[in-house]
């Protein structure tokens, strides 16, 4: 029934509930009248049947007692003005037939009378009554009459039918005329939400048609509406600020990347004149420092020559000057040993190979102790220190840093030394550390540039070119060099030979801008 | 018990055509039927109230010149009564007073002396019955007669008015005749 129903339109749904309802109301109804009608009617007939018995019990009385036939027939065929009856019979008070009427059938009547008593055979009603007068049982009625419940009930179901189909049409036309009391107001918010679901006009507003139910779920309709409205200009409003935040944002980002590029152009054209200079430098340095050497050995060796041919002849002050001439040469060829050290340091290959770090500063530091077996340091290399890294650079960057350390310990009371390791998230940072001279943290930016000097050439001996070859070392490896240090309280030098990646970049840009 | 005698009397009713044969037989069920009918008279009768000298007096049937009739009747109403009395059947004679008597059968033995025992009765509140043609004539009320060889009976009722009596219409029914004022 639900899902017969589900389909149809509101209109359609009052329709067939009002049918329905009526229908069934009819129904019931005639149920009720008919069943009433056909119980009194058999209540009636009996009832009817058996005063008739009575009477003609009472009529035959007299003929029975004084046994006379012919007055019971007589009275019998008064019957004949009853049709509904259709046979009768008297039967003496031994069960014979005294006398009998048939009037429609000829059928035979039943050899013995039965106890009082009706019932229903068929479309027929049977009733024997027997006779008594003065206490005495005379004899028994028989009659048979016609029983139309079928006839009536079908005379019932013909008049229901009609009745119904009129009662329906009736209902029909009544409630297709009266519905639209009720689903106007239901079908103009229908409409209206149609229209607003098509459209999407949040402006349109349902008429309240009614005060009841329907006019409320109008008035809630239109608040909804109302407050979409609002909603949606909102959300309108701010789409229109957001898009044009985006708009700017994405011509921003544009703009940006536009810079970039011409940024990275601009870097790698840089970078590629740098690396041109750097190399044409490099090469430079390299043939000056080369052919700066010749003259200088000359320099040293025939000021060597004059001192050792000419004992005599040389006077003593022209002595002190050729030392002074020679030491000069000599610093300034140990200068050009360190130029063309970093600039060897720059070119060539880099061979990686599982490098024994502790074994390299052993040997630097057994080198140090042969050059000044006067000097008494302290000095600890921890043991297993490994790292791939091109040992030659490495030992190079080594007999720096240590170099360093013997250096500006020198002063010292009780120098001390120490080559070690240390693990920073898994990478390898070794150090070299001592209790020196130190420096002031504020100059440790020029630590790594060639030729500068944070100490006078008086107190420590150097070229300044020292820590800028030990960087140009570990920057070859990828790895980072840092320094820590106190005036006063020694330095510690940490250093990677891996690349962690992060910093490579711009390291990759110091190094070229270098 | 009424069933008996209500057997009884449709037997005989039955039998009697048939048992033309033999006359005794014959005479004898006739007898029968009418002793029968002669007790089912008293429900089809209204007696006024002074037909009974006292309130508790017997309902009385007279019979004269019948004996066989009226043994055969002491059979039939022993044990029973009428209008809540009991019954009393009383031989009588000629000239005999019918006061306290409230039905009276006439033998067909009485023969010429019939009228002069109605004349008797004339006027009292007495029902009247007899067997012999013309009777109704002399003042009879009820006059048995034979017809198809059935026993059947006439009805005079200008003579039960006369003596207060009312025959009801259903006995009246069943009648041959109906004799009405003459």
């Amino acid at each position: 029934m639900r899902r017969l129903i589900a389909p149809l339109s509101v209109r359609q749904k009052l329709l067939a509930v009002v049918l329905v309802t009526t229908l069934t109301a009819l129904l019931v109804a005639i149920a009720v009248m008919v069943g009433f009608d056909l119980r009194t009617y058999r209540q009636s007939l009996i009832s009817d049947m058996t005063t008739q018995a009575d009477l003609l019990g009472r009529t035959t009385a007299p003929a029975l007692t004084f046994d006379d036939p012919r007055v019971a027939q007589e009275n019998l065929e008064l019957l004949h003005y009853r049709p509904q009856i259709r046979a009768a019979a008297i039967y003496n008070a031994r069960g014979k037939i005294f006398a009998s009427y048939s009037g429609t059938d000829g059928r035979e009547f039943p050899k013995l009378p039965e106890a009082d008593g009706t019932r229903i055979e068929g479309n027929e009603l049977v009733l024997f009554k027997r006779i008594v007068d003065s206490r005495e049982i005379l004899g028994t009625v028989y009659l048979r009459a016609d029983y139309e419940l079928y006839d009536r009930l079908v005379g019932y179901l013909g008049i229901a039918a009609i009745v119904a189909a009129i009662a329906m049409l009736v209902a029909y036309v009544l409630s297709r005329q009266l519905q639209h009391i009720v689903t106007s107001p239901l079908l103009a918010i229908a409409g209206v939400a149609r229209e607003v679901t098509e459209k999407r006009t949040f402006s349109l507003r349902a008429p309240k048609l009614s005060k009841d139910e329907i006019g409320m779920l109008a008035e809630s309709f239109n608040t909804m509406l109302a407050e979409i409205e609002r909603a949606t200009r909102d959300l309108q409003a701010s789409n229109e600020v957001l898009g044009r935040e985006i708009a700017e944002h994405n011509r921003a980002e544009q703009e940006i990347l536009r810079l970039n590029t011409e940024l990275e152009q601009r870097v790698k054209e840089r970078t590629a004149q740098l690396e041109y200079t750097n190399g044409e430098l490099e090469a430079f340095c390299y043939s000056v420092s080369h052919d700066l050497r010749a003259p200088l050995r000359a320099i040293d060796g025939f000021s060597q020559a004059l001192l050792e041919d000419f004992p005599k002849d040389v006077p003593e002050e022209a002595r002190r000057y050729l030392s002074r001439i020679r030491s000069s040469t000599q610093r300034m060829g140990q200068l050009i040993e360190d130029l063309l050290n970093l600039s060897r340091v720059s070119r060539g290959g880099l061979e990686r190979r599982d490098a024994d770090i502790s074994e390299l500063a052993r040997q630097v530091v057994t080198e140090l102790q042969t050059r000044e077996p006067q000097r008494k340091v302290d000095i600890s290399v921890w043991d297993g220190m490994r790292a791939n890294a091109d040992s030659r650079l490495l030992r190079a960057a080594l007999e720096n840093l240590i170099g360093n350390a013997w250096k500006f310990s020198s002063k010292t009371d009780q120098p001390r030394i120490e080559i070690g390791s240390l693990s920073d998230d898994g990478r390898a940072v070794f150090y070299v550390r001592d209790n020196g001279a130190g420096f002031d943290m504020a100059y440790a930016n020029k630590l790594f540039g060639a030729f500068q000097r944070l100490h006078s050439g008086n107190e420590y001996q150097g070229t300044g070119i020292g820590l800028a070859t030990v960087q140009r070392i570990v920057h070859r490896h990828g790895g980072r060099i840092w320094a820590d240090a106190k005036p006063g309280k020694g330095a510690a030098f940490y250093f990677t030979l891996e690349s962690d990646g992060v910093e490579k970049a711009g390291r990759d840009m110091a190094e070229a801008q270098a | 018990m009424s069933l008996r005698l209500c057997a009884l009397v449709v037997s005989l009713a039955a039998v009697a055509p048939v048992s033309a044969l033999a006359q005794v037989d014959r005479a004898a069920a006739e007898t029968q039927i009418k002793a029968a009918f002669l007790y089912k008279f008293s429900g089809f009768v209204e007696w006024p109230p002074k037909a009974f000298t006292r309130p508790e007096s017997p309902f009385t049937i007279g019979v004269i010149g019948a004996d066989e009739l009226a043994a055969e009747l002491e059979q039939i109403v022993k044990g029973r009564t009428v209008l809540e009395r009991a019954v009393v059947v009383r031989r009588m004679r000629r000239g005999e007073s019918v006061a306290g008597i409230q039905m009276l059968f006439i033998g067909q033995a009485e023969g010429a002396r019939l009228a002069e025992i109605l004349a008797v009765a004339k006027g009292q509140s007495v029902l009247t019955v007899t067997e012999s043609e013309d009777a109704l004539a002399h003042g009879s009320m009820i006059n048995f007669v034979f017809v198809d060889d059935k026993v059947r009976f006439d009805v005079a009722l200008p003579q039960a008015e006369r003596g207060a009596l009312k025959i009801s219409a259903r006995l009246l029914a069943v009648a041959r005749k109906v004799l009405t004022s003459s």
